[in-house]
This record gives structure tokens, sequence and C-alpha cells, in this order.
């Protein structure tokens, strides 16, 4: 996950389905391929739980 | 994967663009208006428009966070990345914005510190990891992203880290959708309404659309379908006259956003009186600052910034296209001196950036067509 030169994932105001692989101290996940995501706006979650996530923030939870 | 291969089928499109054929009265021009950069992107990149009948007409509104930032600003971000005391932090697509003396891009390669993060959080990194250092994140965009930063900014100041600051260009979406309704060239006969930014402040901030200017408006989310279903969505309310705020994206959007995220904009921000618009001018309360709590974070108080306004180039008709007044390719320098490689306004410089979109996906086709 990144902004590539040919397109900006968070300046085009997209978020990204993101599964927890493990939880942090501090309101914080790592979700897959190691991105850290605060997860302040969606409460506490667990490994498996997936997550939108924009600009490093998850925004919503999704329902299994 | 789930929520997105089911978003995709094909059959499953081809029969909404037949209901859609269905619904349309003959004789009649539809416009419509997507007013998020997601939703732009999409439209491009998947051919929605192809599948659409002529006299439906979607055009694109300022929902391009990088679209909207006026040259001025840019400037500004460049000034501070000369300080040789500051590291500058922003999003990928700001790094290619041109401002009245270059884009960012141009003043790393003459040697100045400029990063590209995806997160605010990797802007607050960085500071962590260089304390001698002054780190300024360069914040950009709506509702969806001002959390993020807002968030960003309630750990540095827990963590008392002195050496972060954040320039603040966060906009609001309401102000805009009210001077776009007000602006006597732009008719509309609906909106398509942003998705995730809806996450963040729910539906209900969009019901002045339906009550006051009797135009309908559906919240959609960002895959070919949902686009596709939204537009269904809203020539159905059309032919049945009815203007609501209907919401195509409950998989995702809250009637009434995210409580908590509200929460965090209402404490570390305020609104700016005024605020410039590219393409739009002034619109009032239509941005965000730091709150007095969190001055102490805020580079424009921090650091001496030039605030010199610039008038976009003669040529560029980005504020004509962001009001959907023409087309891209209707611009007189699109595609011949305004390219994404050599962008001369904005709206080139981001994939969902209606020129950008059109030109990477659209121009093609176009031409084909022609011959």
């Amino acid at each position: 996950m990144s902004c590539s030169d040919s397109h900006c994932i968070t300046c085009s105001d997209e978020a990204t389905l993101m599964i927890v692989t493990a939880v942090l101290a501090g309101a914080l996940a790592v979700c897959e391929a190691g991105v850290e995501v605060m997860t302040d706006l969606v409460g506490p979650v667990n490994p498996g739980d997936t997550l939108l996530v924009h600009a490093g923030v998850a925004i919503a939870r999704v329902a299994p | 994967m789930r929520f997105v291969d089911e978003y995709r089928d094909g059959a499953l499109g081809a029969a909404l663009a037949a209901e859609i054929v269905a619904t349309v009265e003959s004789g009649r021009h539809y416009k419509v208006m997507e007013v998020c950069g997601g939703h732009t992107h999409t439209i491009y990149k998947y051919g929605i428009d192809d599948l659409l009948p002529e006299n439906v007409e979607l055009v694109h509104g300022p929902g391009c966070p990088v679209c909207v930032i006026p040259m001025g600003r840019v400037d500004d971000a460049i000034a501070l990345s000369g300080r040789p005391e500051v590291i500058l932090t922003c999003f990928g697509d700001m790094m290619r914005v041109p401002g009245g003396s270059g884009t960012l891009d141009d003043a790393k390669a003459q040697g100045a510190d400029v990063r590209m993060v995806y997160s605010p959080l990797d802007a607050l990194r960085i500071a962590r990891e260089n304390q001698e250092r002054e780190v300024v994140f360069f914040a950009v965009g709506f509702e969806t992203t001002a959390p993020s930063t807002a968030l960003t900014l309630m750990r540095a100041k827990a963590e008392r880290l002195i050496n972060f600051s954040v320039y603040c260009n966060h906009v609001t979406i309401v102000p805009p959708l009210r001077a776009l309704l007000d602006s006597p060239d732009l008719q509309l006969d609906g909106f398509i309404g942003p998705g995730h930014v809806s996450t963040i402040i729910g539906v209900r901030p969009f019901a002045f659309i339906p009550d006051e200017y009797g135009k309908p408006i559906v919240i959609s989310g960002f895959e070919p379908l949902d686009v596709l279903q939204s537009v269904q969505m809203l020539l159905h309310q059309l032919a049945e006259g009815r203007a609501e705020v209907e919401n195509q994206y409950r998989r995702v959007v809250p009637d009434d956003g995210n409580e908590r995220a509200l929460q965090v904009l209402e404490e570390v921000f305020e609104l700016r009186p005024h605020f410039e618009w590219r393409g739009l001018g002034s619109i009032s309360q239509s941005a965000l600052k730091l709150a007095a709590p969190y001055a102490d974070f805020d580079a424009e108080l921090r650091f001496e910034l030039p605030g010199v306004p610039v008038a976009d180039p003669k040529a560029c008709q980005c504020g004509e296209v962001l009001k959907g007044v023409i087309k891209p390719w209707q611009c007189k320098v699109f595609g011949t001196s305004c390219t994404p490689e050599r962008p001369i306004g904005t709206c080139m410089v981001s994939s969902e950036g209606a020129c950008a979109a059109y030109y990477n996906y659209g121009r093609l086709a176009r031409e084909r067509a022609a011959i």
C-alpha cells in the first residue's frame, strides 16, 4: 500500500479493506503487509477483523 | 476478495445498465455530478460512462482534494521545504502539484528534504526519529482524511513532540456543494454523494440538497457496480419526482456517521472564516485550521510563510472543469501542453482529477471514435 507515481490512494479519498494481524497498545493495530493502523475510530479490534482503512486510520469496521 | 469481486461482476453491470436505459425518458437530458475523486477514477477506469445512455451525462465536481488547493498554498509548502531545519512530509500527489514556483518534486530535486508518506502517523514517526529537525506534515483532504491528521496531532500532543507541526489544508464538502448549487451557470439534476466522507459525517449533512434545492443525492460506494447502482437510484428518484438523500453504500456508511471521528474533528480543528478553492474562489467556512488547544502544532503560526495568492495560468480551465461547465477535453491545453507528465492544472495531477482520469483511461477511446 503506497502512493505510487500514477495513483495516490490517499489523495483519491479511497479506503482499503485490510485484515488485522496483530493488536498493539495505544489504539494501534498491524494489518496485512505490516501496515500500522490507528483504530481509535472503530473501538477495540482483534486479529482477523476486517477494517476499512484510509490514511492510516480505520474509518469503519466491515462485517465478516 | 469479498466486498470487491461481487461489485465488479460484468453480467450484473450489464443488467443494471439495461435497467438504466429502461428508466430514462427519451428526449430528456440528465446531468449528474459526482463529487468525489474516487468516483471519478472509477467511472473512467471501468468505462461507466460508456454503459450509460447518451442522454445521461456524468460531470465531475470538486471532489479531488489535491485539485482544489490553490497555487499560493503550494508555494507556501515549497517555501517551508526550503528551510534547512524542515523535513516536509506529504501525500504522493501533492509532490507533483504545480505552484507558481514549481512543485515539491522540483524542490526535492534541488535539495529540499521532502518526504512522501502514506499516513500522518508516518510523519509523526519521522519526527520522533529526527528530534533535531522540524517535521511538517502538509495536510490535505476532506472529512475522510482529517480524522487521521487529528488523531496524529492528539498523539503528538500526548507525547509532547515539539518538533512536529501541521500545515493544514483540510477542506469540507458541504460548503462547495452549496456554492455549486448557487452557481447560475450550472444546471444539475442530482448528485452522486461521497461514500467515504459520509462514513465520517453521515448522510444527514446532505439533506439541504433535496430540502432547499429540490435535487436528489445518492451516497455511493466506489466499486463499478456501486456507481452504476447509484446512477440507477438517482434516475429512479427523478422518474418518480422524488428528491431525497439515499444511501447506496449502507455496508459502510451509517446514517449518523462515525461519532468518535466527529468528536476528534471537533476537538482538534475549527472552521476557517474563508478559504480559497482553486476554480471556485473563496468559500466561507469551507476549510479547517487547528483549534486553539493545538495552536503549538500549527505550522502557519510556527513559521513565517509568504502567503502570496497566485492566479491560475490563463490557459488552464480547471475551474470550469471542476464546476462541470466543460469536459476535460474541451480545455484548450488538455493533452497538448497539459499532460500528467507535465501538468499545468491540478486536475491533471492526480489520477482522480477529472483531466488525468480522462487522459489516462479515456483519451485513446475517444480518439478511436473520432477516427
